[in-house]
């Protein structure tokens, strides 16, 4: 197991490099640049700000200059938000972000986990067609347009909740749930689907005939196995949290750093865009490292070499 | 039937493990069950409450405004602003030699008075500019704010390493061009401080708009010992040290920011104890937030207009006024068939501008015949009507031109950025076109920052276009955009008659010699159609009916009167 993480720790760096590489290229071969707006800046003023960024410089030795800051922990400079650096920018909204995700994520859990195995447990019962429903209904809207209904319905309508900001619980409220509702659809699914498969198999009815009691069962032996469906999708939906961010922080003013990569690419700030998109690389690469060791501790059949 | 196992009868045949806890299942719905608690507790304890009675007479307790600024600004740096949310709160934090007042009339600020020639402020050839400054204005940190902050400030904004957008702007201040441009050092840069409370400024050629330039943010007085110590991290509460109405006590970056009074203000104090800025990005929810009343002034959102006007509350709580902004669509007068006048003025009468204002538009904006816009000195109302629609007229045109009905012409293409606003009008002039002139233009939409590189390079063909104005002068709408190989000139125009009448305009030292002159280079403008002017648009915002003494300006930053916040102030509510 061990030679295996270190594997893909290696394989990490690659990955970032070739982020970088790809997003870098990108970039700049996009049309428009970072100084082109409406009003037309003088040549001088063009000049001058070429400068301070290492615009002028050739592009690869731009791109390599970047790689000998970024390898010491600078990102660069925004060009955007020209009094901080993207380290900083970065720094300051990751731990809201990061909250976000989480708060969504358990929201995901707490529900589909649940609600699943209930709807397993008594099938075509209430709770079951309550499950299908719900499933049905939140993985086929979109988050932003949950997320406006929400705001709507518990702000503009009934007054109970604010509708933007962050950091008391009335605000993190509609933001997460909006961000997780589709992940809980699709686990309460995958959850439900997965619990009626392994209730089914010979092991479970040999435990009951044993005499192992409802509940012992159900830890034991169905839901260590019925969660191995749902860690598997667990990946994807890390990922669609991560760039679900993006749309639910526009939305509701949250002030994490989901935004400003859609900021970063409509602005064409370069240093943004590097930093921003190498950081979510980064994320998502050691998220899946995560869940691929998760795996292997709950499933014994799954062994790395 | 489910069946659950006592505690009693397990005690002993089951070892007390995490396994044998009570089903999941009706944890679940424990869990549920107080989610719904929860939120039911959260609903009695939090939320705004329903929404404001009407107000009764009387300041309010406690005077705080919040208001939206629909994004992070850039920089708040006076010299490196650019973007117009930013000149929303550097207005509140800082003030400059001179000022606007209502009327978009000059006024003296932290200067004593507005220099001119007859009281010895300008020099006879009108190249030396003496300001002489009150000794009452402070910074808010207790020090005084000298002549000296205005000259480092200005100095600042010519420096090539800070790469100021609107550096350029002050180019004829004698060895500006130079030293930005690198070539140059910063004591050729003719601005002098020439004691505590005199500054003095040296142009390179009269230029009568110089006291507006003066006036703007990026002229600002700075602090040289702040900016030394902390550098670019010099905008941050605490030091961001300003001599304006207001203070900045908080920024919590992506989120908000807190302006508070300015206990040593110079002026009348202002009514507002504090202003709360905040970063929605979204219209509607910034409209929701209103709504909820969360905000006291919002934007409307594009498209709900009509439906804002027609409700009997909100129709009551609408602040409208005119932008000093023009929209048109500019045509590249090299690319056929728009080389040809005769062409640019058939599509110019073909587009039915009332229809455009009126009911694509629910009759936001006003119909635009001329390039300067009502509210700007220079406005013509009376100008351009020869090119007011008529569809039969530009039929008939098309047909002088060498094209009846449309038949020749090479194919044309219409570009403009893919955003709510520009897509709708966009498809209206289009459908305009081919219902009028029977030809059928390609409508290309791009990605705005794509869009604005491709104007700026002059690839376009026929483009959908605005110009807003840095100061309320002609001379910021008309040299700058028709003067031949002008900096935003994207229509490619050149008229030696024009060029003329601008050198005399620039050069004329007296007010209304120079309107004259003015008017009649916009005529020439208006007759040679580079651009089909389409409509001015207006602010169309939403105020609480408590927010009192709201001042609507035309150089208004990002939020509707926010040039006077300091006179504004909330009612009871």
């Amino acid at each position: 197991m061990r030679r295996y993480i270190v594997r893909r720790l290696l394989w990490l760096i690659v990955v970032l490099l070739a982020v970088s590489l790809i997003t870098f290229t990108l970039m700049h071969l996009v049309p428009g640049g970072p100084w082109d707006r409406d009003k037309t800046l003088a040549p001088e003023v063009i000049e001058n700000l070429n400068q301070r960024y290492g615009l002028d410089k050739p592009v690869h030795e731009q791109y390599l200059s970047f790689l000998a800051n970024a390898i010491r922990g600078d990102l660069g400079v925004s060009y955007i938000y020209q009094d901080r650096g993207v380290t900083q920018i970065l720094l300051g909204g990751l731990h809201v972000t990061a909250t976000l995700a989480i708060a969504a994520f358990l929201i995901a859990i707490g529900i589909g986990v649940p609600l699943g195995i209930a709807a397993a447990l008594r099938q075509n019962s209430w709770i079951d067609y309550v499950c299908v429903f719900f499933a049905t209904v939140f993985a086929s809207i979109p988050n932003f347009v949950l997320g406006v209904s929400l705001i709507i319905f518990f702000s503009v309508f009934l007054h109970v909740l604010p509708t933007h900001g962050w950091g008391t619980l009335d605000r993190v409220i509609m933001p997460a749930f909006a961000l997780g509702a589709y992940p809980a659809a699709l686990i309460a699914r995958v959850t439900r689907a997965s619990v009626l498969e392994v209730l089914r198999q010979d092991y479970v009815r040999t435990a009951h005939a044993k005499g192992l009691g409802r509940a012992a069962v159900l830890y034991r032996h169905v839901l260590r196995n019925a969660m191995i469906p749902v860690l598997t999708i667990s990946g994807p939906q890390l990922a669609y949290l991560v760039s679900g961010s993006f749309i639910i922080e526009y939305l509701f003013a949250v002030p994490g750093i989901g935004r400003l990569f859609m900021q970063g690419v409509f602005q064409r700030d370069y240093g943004l865009i590097m930093g921003v998109t190498l950081f979510y690389a980064f994320v998502i690469t050691i998220l899946n490292l995560i869940v691929d060791i998760l795996y292997a501790v709950i499933d014994p059949r799954v062994r790395y070499e | 039937m489910m069946t659950y196992a006592p505690r009693s009868y397990l005690r002993g045949r089951v070892p007390r493990k995490k396994e044998n806890m009570p089903k999941f299942g009706r944890f679940a719905l424990l869990v549920l069950l107080t989610m719904g608690l929860v939120a039911g507790a959260l609903a009695s304890a939090c939320g705004p409450g329903t929404r404001a009675p009407s107000p009764t007479p009387g300041m309010a307790e406690v005077q705080e405004l919040r208001v939206n600024l629909a994004g992070e600004p850039a920089t708040i740096d006076p010299n490196k602003a650019s973007w117009i949310p930013e000149r929303t709160v550097i207005m509140q934090v800082f003030e400059g030699l001179l000022g606007f007042n209502q009327d978009l009339e000059l006024v003296p600020v932290v200067a004593k008075q507005i220099p001119s020639v007859s009281n010895g402020g300008i020099s006879q050839d009108s190249l030396t500019y003496i300001f002489h400054l009150r000794n009452d204005v402070l910074w808010s940190d207790g020090q005084p704010v000298t002549a000296y902050d205005f000259e480092y400030s200005v100095k600042r904004l010519l420096s090539p390493e800070l790469s100021a957008p609107y550096a350029s702007f002050y180019y004829d201040i004698a060895g500006a061009h130079a030293y930005n441009s690198g070539v140059g050092s910063i004591e050729s840069v003719a601005v002098k401080a020439i004691d505590d409370y005199t500054l003095q400024f040296t142009l390179v050629s009269p230029r009568y708009t110089f006291l507006h330039l003066v006036a703007l943010w990026p002229a600002y007085p700075i602090r040289q010992d702040i900016i030394t110590e902390y550098g670019d991290q010099w905008t941050e509460p605490g030091t961001y040290i300003g001599n304006g109405p207001f203070i900045m006590t908080a920024w919590v970056h992506q989120d908000h920011i807190t302006l508070e009074r300015n206990p040593r203000y110079w002026g009348t104090p202002p009514k507002l104890a504090k202003i709360t800025i905040s970063m929605i990005t979204d219209q509607s929810v910034e409209y929701a937030a209103y709504l909820n009343n969360e905000l006291d002034i919002s934007r409307v959102p594009v498209g709900m207009e009509a439906s804002v006007m027609k409700d009997s509350d909100l129709s009551l709580e609408l602040v409208r006024f005119p932008q000093l902004v023009t929209f048109g669509l500019l045509f590249n007068v090299t690319k056929p068939p728009f080389d040809q006048k005769q062409v640019r003025q058939a599509f110019s009468m073909a587009v039915d501008r009332a229809a455009l204002v009126d009911k694509v538009r629910s009759g936001v904006g006003k119909v635009a015949y001329s390039w300067i816009p009502p509210g700007m000195p220079g406005h013509q109302p009376d100008l351009g009507l020869e090119h007011a629609f008529d569809a039969d007229k530009a039929k008939q045109m098309l047909v002088d031109a060498g094209y009846p009905n449309g038949a020749g012409l090479p194919s044309i293409s219409f570009e403009y950025p893919d955003t709510a606003g520009s897509r709708v009008t966009a498809e209206f002039v289009h459908w305009q076109i081919l219902n009028n002139l029977g030809v059928d233009i390609s409508l290309e939409p791009m990605e705005p920052k794509a869009f604005s590189q491709y104007v700026n390079a002059n690839h376009h063909m026929w483009a959908f276009s605005g110009w807003g104005a840095d100061y309320p002068d002609p001379d910021n709408w008309l040299p700058e955009l028709f003067r031949t190989g002008a900096g935003n000139n994207h229509t490619l125009y050149s008229n030696p008659e024009f060029d003329a009448l601008v050198d005399q305009a620039m050069a004329e030292p007296n007010y209304e010699p120079r309107m004259a002159l003015w008017r009649q280079a916009q005529q020439i403008v208006v007759e040679d159609a580079p651009v089909i002017f389409l409509f001015y648009p207006e602010r169309f915002v939403l105020a609480k009916p408590y927010v009192k003494d709201l001042k609507t300006t035309g150089m208004d930053g990002q939020i509707v009167g926010d040039l006077f916040f300091k006179e504004t102030y909330l009612l009871q509510h």
